[in-house]
């Protein structure tokens, strides 16, 4: 069964539209983030560390429940499915709406963490540098959202959903920060990305072939479902 | 006005030994052929299999076996020509709240080749309808009006309504019924549409199909039923555990 882009388009830019005021909302936030990662005060800084992580996680959430699992649980997921649209096309329409509205507000909350990190602040002058750890940010903070989408679009739980958006977040997250710094092929791999070694475009390559991977078995998932609504 | 179509070769709806199996629930085998033009009630209590049947017909639901074909065109293999012909309505079914009535036309519009502006705007006009309002602010029968606006306007050959007139005041329930009927006497399109209440069925449908468990125990056409005495009778009788031995005359009559 074919998927007509122009439907897939229409379906996203509907997404777009019905959340058009949280996302500036974001994009102001993320511009915020990425003034306060500027300044010369410690705090400030810091400050804008801590908006920017925020802005990631939280608008992980947002994207989650009101752009896929709200659709069911407000019943207008029914409203589009009666339309002449396929439910693969929907399928593809909330993949590309979700990850369009989360890589534009991530491109402010990674510039602001890339720049405030001492790599970053480092590398301000070489653009190219720059742009490659701007990537890793970026590209790891959208690994782990297609996670969360994937298991939210697939199982259509918000209790799952939230099992695994929390448990990236907070266990894996925590669980790196505490640990990875005893596993020493962990700091070795570390060292060798911030020296801008050949870990640096192996992890870029990774995190683009595991995004491919993610939506692509989101997708098939979703194919082998047998009930839509 | 578009004229009225005097026979159709293709039925509009042909079911095959159509099965599901759910945790706690088993629907079928269903056969059921629907020629086109006709208004069919299904009739039968909460749970019986009437949504299940609805969905299956529109590809939400996919048949563990059994085939589906919808105005002659195999499901889900030609899903994409069949719903550009088939529109549904749905209690289960709710406009986005913070868009305008307006943009849920212009939305519908551009994913329908067929879309009627005009005929909108007539229908808009009828139910009371403005297009700046937001849907948010819509009562349950205002709600049920606009769907069935954006349903309409598509020009379907196949309308399928679940409970069109559940949670409606009687006016509105009069007013849904006239424009359904209307549309059917015109436009020569088949409905099909599920309820629990004998009074849509026995003012709207020309036929009636009784599922219970999941099953057709009955069909015949309306005038039958009538003559046999009260609908809500029959429907119980038809219902009732010991129907079940008169069932192969019923289900072909």
């Amino acid at each position: 069964m074919r998927v007509n882009a122009s439907t897939v388009f229409r379906l996203a830019g509907k997404d777009l539209y019905l959340l058009r005021r949280p996302l500036l909302l974001a994009v102001t936030l993320g511009a915020i983030s990425v003034a306060l990662a500027r300044s010369n005060d410690h705090s400030v800084r810091s400050l804008g560390i801590t908006l920017a992580l925020n802005l990631f996680i939280g608008m992980c959430f947002h994207l989650v429940i009101g752009n896929v699992l709200g659709e069911r649980e407000k019943k207008t997921l029914a409203f589009v499915l009666a339309q002449p649209v396929s439910h693969r096309e929907v399928t593809a329409a909330k993949l590309v709406s979700s990850i369009s509205m989360y890589t534009l507000c991530g491109l402010f909350a990674a510039a602001a963490l890339v720049s405030l990190s001492p790599v970053g602040r480092g590398l301000t002058p070489h653009l190219l540098g720059w742009l490659a750890y701007f990537g890793v940010t970026l590209g790891g903070f959208l690994v782990l959202f297609a996670i969360v989408l994937g298991t939210a679009l697939v199982s259509e739980s918000l209790g799952w959903t939230m099992v695994v958006a929390g448990g990236l977040t907070f266990v894996l997250g925590n669980g790196l920060l505490m640990f990875g710094s005893r596993l020493t092929y962990l700091t070795a791999y570390a060292r060798n990305l911030v020296h801008g070694g050949a870990a640096l475009p192996a992890t870029l390559a990774l995190e683009a072939a595991l995004l491919l991977c993610l939506l692509t078995g989101t997708f098939w998932l979703q194919e082998r479902k047998t009930s839509f609504l | 006005m578009i004229p009225r179509i005097e026979s159709e070769p293709v039925p509009a709806l042909r079911l095959r030994q159509l099965e599901r199996d759910y945790p706690f629930f088993h629907f079928g085998p269903v056969d059921l052929e629907v020629k086109a033009g006709i208004t069919l009630g299904l009739l039968g209590v909460n749970g019986a299999g009437k949504s299940t049947l609805l969905r299956a017909i529109l590809g939400l639901v996919r048949a563990d076996s059994g085939t589906v074909e919808v105005l002659g065109l195999p499901m889900p293999g030609r899903e994409h020509e069949a719903k550009k012909q088939v529109a549904w309505v749905s209690e289960d079914m709710a406009p986005y709240g913070s868009a305008t009535i307006e943009w849920h036309l212009r939305f519908a519009r551009g994913l329908s080749s067929s879309w009627d502006a005009e005929y909108a705007r007539e229908l808009l006009n009828r139910f009371g309808l403005h297009p700046g309002q937001k849907a948010r602010g819509l009562s349950r029968g205002q709600t049920v009006r606009l769907l069935m606006v954006l349903a309409l306007a598509r020009r379907p050959r196949l309308l399928l309504l679940d409970e069109p007139t559940a949670g409606l005041d009687p006016r509105v329930r009069h007013e849904v019924r006239q424009e359904l009927r209307d549309l059917a006497r015109e436009r020569y399109t088949t409905l099909i549409f599920s309820s629990h209440l004998t009074e849509d069925v026995e003012v709207m449908a020309d036929e009636v199909v009784i599922l219970h468990d999941g099953r057709i125990v009955r069909r015949a056409a309306i005038e039958r039923l009538r003559a046999e005495g009260d609908l809500e009778t029959v429907f119980l009788a038809a219902i009732s555990p010991n129907a079940g031995a008169r069932l192969p005359e019923a289900v072909c009559a």
